[in-house]
């Protein structure tokens, strides 16, 4: 598994696609801090403590709500062909056939695989703190808490494309694995909108999109670990975030549910790859 | 005589369609064994499901003592797969590295086995290249490496020579030659009859799935010897005298080329011919190829081919 696992690893920082999602997350983070930067030059200006302390919680979330979309394409795009793109070209039948057990190579693709996007992902976190901490002086408790919640959302979509990798073509995996994490983002702003409005059936709608891919609620999570809403009014807690805020924090069961969730998808992959024929 | 390859009924169905069915096989250690067949005839999938790519539907096999699939024996196999497809963003070499490392090569044996392979293989040369830019025969080159990697008691080639040039297929068949000489045996997958006939001990043919004939190289062609004839005025029925005592290969212009049990049969024939009014021009016997075996046994099987 281990030789799997750092065989994957390295071959992660061989992908076009890393290329692609390097120069994206610098075309955005530069944005961001020209953003940032402008912003605040003028709020200084103006000494309004008020706008200052809404506009840059704002600005934050923003960061990682938009930097978690440039985490979870390269999670999806990188993730879709880990089996089943070894199947199509032909080049697992040189692995399989050595002495490593099938389930060790599917545990081996899912850590190697991991650790980078998760790596990925702690950096571009990283990076969005120091532009906010930089250039807003904003004090945020709990940041290595949110930097592991922040690089969990990879590994979540990891385990999703690596079960549909063992199951069906790159391609169709691939756009499984989007449509779901396109619900999550949708059934995600549905259940903000069912607390705004205190409407039972959207908020339902939200927390089963979030069962189903609970993506969103660990950006969710992550806003109340950073910004810790004081507002018990969600129309006020909405004044406070913005359109990117969380109005009900994510309980530490829904945690547990998605390391169960990331678990089971695994088992599932590990089950499905062994009874599957290579060629 | 031990075996390094035994197959009991073996036997794998895609739905409704025969993958492979009711495989019986004995190769002995040390043997070079060909296992023909023609396109879809299930010899890849015969293959697959030896090293363990394939689960079978049903049957059981033995691969140097051990049960199909044990991790024991694949640290004793090579496989060569037809397609030869590997990560073409690493070097030959790091791929040799990788693999090594998925056989639990130790860093001694990874020294000193990687640089001997790909001298074998031809492939020094190229081995700090990428893959992505090796040619076809360069990548079924490579592929050979690999088998060859761990120094295998038993090595499967699936269609091991076909992106090689016939200097390649040279040095391919005297690699091979080379392995049998230290022990070591090769179950090999080809269409190149001629190329079988030059190495294999053994061979067993397929078609639809099923084993239609198997034996050493030697009793195969000890069977029958061809003979082929130059006659003039050939009717029906001088063709019918002939079939009486031999079997009809291959028919040209004035020409019959036709199998018969043994050499002491061959004046049967010539009297046969100067019988049935035909003008025998002249007459040349020789041992039967493996090409013509296997021809002639798909035309038994299916009478249209």
């Amino acid at each position: 598994m281990l030789t799997i696992m750092r065989f994957t690893f390295r071959e992660a920082f061989n992908r076009k696609i890393l290329l692609v999602s390097v120069i994206v997350a610098l075309v955005f983070l530069a944005l961001y801090w020209t953003g940032i930067f402008y912003a605040v030059r003028d709020i200084e200006r103006s000494q309004n403590s008020i706008l200052a302390s809404v506009i840059y919680s704002q600005f934050l979330l923003l960061g990682l709500y938009f930097g978690g979309f440039i985490v979870s394409f390269l999670a999806i795009l990188s993730s879709a062909g880990l089996i089943s793109g070894e199947v199509e070209s032909g080049a697992i039948q040189a692995v399989a056939t050595k002495p490593v057990s099938r389930t060790g190579i599917v545990l081996g693709r899912f850590f190697g695989q991991g650790l980078f996007l998760a790596f990925y992902a702690a950096v571009f976190f990283a990076a969005i703190y120091a532009v906010v901490r930089t250039l807003t002086g904003m004090d945020l408790a709990g940041s290595w808490r949110a930097m592991a919640v922040f690089s969990l959302q990879p590994v979540v979509l990891l385990s999703a494309s690596l079960l549909s990798s063992t199951l069906t073509t790159t391609i169709a995996g691939g756009s499984v694995v989007f449509m779901l994490y396109t619900l999550s983002v949708i059934g995600g702003f549905i259940e903000q909108i069912g607390w705004m409005i205190n409407n039972l059936p959207l908020k339902n709608a939200g927390i089963i999109s979030s069962l189903i891919m609970p993506v969103d609620s660990l950006y969710r999570k992550n806003v109340h670990i950073l910004l810790k809403p004081q507002a018990d009014d969600p129309l006020a807690s909405f004044q406070q975030m913005g359109p990117f805020g969380s109005f009900a924090e994510p309980s530490m069961w829904m945690m547990v549910y998605t390391l169960a969730y990331v678990a089971a998808l695994l088992m599932l992959a590990v089950y499905a790859f062994n009874k599957k024929d290579l060629g | 005589m031990n075996l390094a390859v035994e197959t009991d009924e073996l036997t794998k169905i895609y739905g409704d369609k025969v993958g492979c069915e009711r495989i019986c096989l004995s190769v002995p250690e040390g043997q070079i064994f060909g296992f023909l067949g023609p396109n879809g005839a299930g010899k890849s999938t015969l293959v697959k499901m030896l090293v363990g790519l394939v689960r079978p539907t049903s049957g059981s096999a033995r691969l140097l003592g051990k049960p199909l699939g044990s991790l024991e024996a694949r640290k004793k196999i090579g496989f060569l797969p037809e397609n030869f497809s590997y990560h073409e963003w690493m070097t030959g070499r790091q791929l040799l590295e990788f693999h090594a490392a998925l056989y639990g090569m130790s860093r001694e044996s990874r020294k000193r086995r990687i640089p001997l392979v790909m001298d074998l293989a031809g492939m020094s040369a190229a081995a700090g290249r990428k893959v992505r830019t090796y040619s076809k025969g360069m990548k079924q080159r490579l592929g050979i490496a690999v088998s060859m990697l761990s120094d295998p008691d038993l090595l499967f080639l699936d269609e091991p020579t076909s992106a090689l040039d016939p200097l390649g297929r040279r040095e391919v068949r005297e690699i091979l030659l080379q392995l049998k000489e230290r022990g070591k045996t090769i179950f090999l997958n080809s269409h190149l009859l001629s190329e079988v006939e030059m190495i294999c001990d053994q061979v067993a043919f397929i078609k639809g799935g099923r084993i239609i004939a198997q034996g050493s190289t030697v009793e195969m062609q000890a069977g029958s010897v061809v003979v082929e004839l130059q006659v003039e005025n050939v009717s029906d029925a001088l063709m019918e005298e002939i079939k009486g005592i031999s079997k009809i290969i291959g028919t040209g212009r004035n020409t019959v080329r036709a199998a018969v049990g043994s050499r002491e049969e061959i004046p049967r024939l010539a009297e046969a011919v100067v019988r049935g009014g035909g003008r025998l021009y002249r007459l040349a016997h020789e041992k039967l190829s493996l090409e013509e075996i296997f021809v002639s046994l798909l035309r038994e099987e299916d009478p249209d081919c």
